[in-house]
């Protein structure tokens, strides 16, 4: 049973989701690669997104997922609109709908994920060759997904860990 | 199970994926990826993107300084059985760098004393503005790096950007107080360069791999391996004689540049402020400048005893190209 005290504390919540996400794009455009061997950087605003709309549906409406999109888009040089619409499209196919939202288990949230993931970047890649007018460049977005892939499930594993402790004031339950 | 419900309940609280909010925002998103397009894009969507990029350097430069302050672990541990000997080498390549520093000086005053005899007007280089990376997006759509200056420091879109080592790329996004660099290794990078050996011209397009390519360089290029490239200055959009990288040659037989720039990760690099030079049919109405015309001749009006008729002769813009040395 819920303690009155698990939702009491939506605020907390809302800035942790704000905090993460300002987190997860300002370090898509962190110079990392000033640190030695830091070349591959995973795509940190899907996973928060991701993960958000699986925890706490309310805090990720479409216009919310349209405007990180579109900060990653200006962040990182990219065409206007690419991000946003990968990522509005991929979460509308593969978000968490039922009354129990996220799973708790961690192999169909890996998979869910997969699917997301894979999906949002096949969309980037088509939109970003249409405003390049060229073909972009497949090896970083498969060297993202990767990546990714292999950074999820710890990220992942923190989160669920958490709901399943039961402290959903911060997270979501 | 999922269901396919488009709104929810989660426990008490209401959360709604409005279908008609979505489709309006995949439209807006479509309208930017077809208005925001690099080849064909506004002034309005230039001014925007770097209005925001404005915004975002604090907080970009603030994410950048706990890295800047770890970006020298690695090598360090590495080097370390290495440091005695690199100091020996760097010592000795010191004092053969003075005697290289006190020879560029005086060909630097041979040149001027040439350049002023021959009347030689070359292009306008003025002081580098150093400037931090701020931003570093890695993405299939552009190899660009954010850096934290802009136009309240003297950059322009178009000028030159280079590191210690060499050419990185060109400014091609201006704002207030932050510029985007746009790397050599771009899809859409183009430089003229040339072979400092041969001077064999080609033009240097970045295909977002670590060696860009040489194209447009004739059928039998006089080019070696190792051939230091530099910028040609051809079509004034860079100036001349920028070191690029070193000529290499694939399987292929393709030839691409190894560039010095990637000697480091590009951190702090320098704005050479650089005044393209402008083709004759693209150069402001003379006019507009306000400047005599070079090819007309100097009238020298002797004395006259009517002032109207000498006035009506001599006017004024020939009056003050007799001045001119």
């Amino acid at each position: 049973m819920r303690k009155p005290t698990d939702r009491q504390s939506p605020w907390l919540a809302a800035l942790g989701c704000v905090l993460s996400i300002l987190l997860a794009l300002i370090m898509q455009a962190a110079p990392t690669r000033l640190v030695d061997g830091v070349n591959i950087m995973p795509t940190w605003p899907l996973v928060a997104i991701f993960l958000w709309s699986g925890v706490r549906p309310q805090f990720m409406p479409p216009i919310a997922i349209f405007a990180i999109g579109l900060t990653q888009d200006l962040l990182t040089g990219a065409p206007m609109g690419v991000w946003a619409l990968s990522y509005l499209i991929a979460i509308a196919a593969f978000r968490f709908r039922g009354e129990d939202g996220m799973p708790r288990d961690l192999p169909p949230v890996i998979l869910r994920f997969a699917g997301t993931l894979l999906l949002a970047h096949g969309i980037a890649f088509t939109a970003g060759s249409f405003a390049l007018e060229q073909m972009a460049d497949l090896q970083p977005l498969i060297i993202e997904i990767v990546a990714t892939l292999l950074m999820f499930p710890l990220v992942a594993y923190l989160v669920l860990r958490r709901r399943r402790g039961g402290r959903t004031g911060f997270i979501g339950g | 199970m999922a269901s396919r419900r488009s709104t929810r309940n989660d426990n008490d609280q209401r959360v709604t994926f409005s279908r008609p909010l979505f489709i309006a925002l995949l439209v807006v998103s479509g309208a930017l990826i077809a208005f925001d397009r690099p080849a064909s894009r506004s002034d309005a969507f230039g001014a925007f993107r770097a209005a925001f990029t404005d915004l975002a350097a604090p907080l970009l430069e603030l994410g950048a300084q706990p890295i800047r302050s770890v970006k020298g672990i690695g090598p360090y541990f590495r080097r370390q059985g290495d440091l005695a000997e690199e100091n020996a080498r760097l010592r000795q390549q010191l004092i053969e760098a003075r005697y290289w520093e006190d020879l560029a000086y005086r060909q630097r005053d041979r040149i001027e004393i040439y350049e002023d005899a021959l009347d030689v007007e070359t292009p306008m280089i003025e002081d580098r503005i150093g400037a931090w990376t701020v931003a570093d997006p890695q993405g299939p759509f552009v190899q660009a790096r954010l850096i934290g200056r802009g136009l309240e420091a003297g950059i322009r879109d178009g000028y030159p950007v280079i590191n210690l080592y060499g050419l990185v790329g060109r400014v091609y996004e201006t704002g207030r107080r932050s510029a985007r660099v746009l790397l050599l290794t771009d899809l859409n990078s183009r430089i003229p360069v040339m072979a400092d050996r041969s001077n064999a011209r080609a033009i240097l397009i970045g295909d977002n791999s670590d060696y860009p390519r040489l194209e447009y360089v004739g059928r039998a290029p006089d080019l070696q391996e190792g051939d230091r490239i530099v910028s040609s200055g051809d079509g004034g959009i860079l100036p001349r004689g920028l070191p690029v990288g070193e000529a290499i040659q694939t399987r292929s037989g393709e030839w691409r540049v190894r560039l010095y720039s990637d000697q480091a990760p590009v951190d702090f690099v320098w704005v050479w402020p650089y005044q393209r030079i402008v083709p004759p049919d693209q150069e402001p109405d003379e006019t507009d400048l306000q400047l005599p015309p070079a090819s007309l001749p100097v009238i020298v009006e002797p004395p006259q005893t009517d002032a109207g008729e000498a006035e009506a002769v001599a006017p004024e813009a020939d009056a003050t190209v007799e001045e001119q040395p």
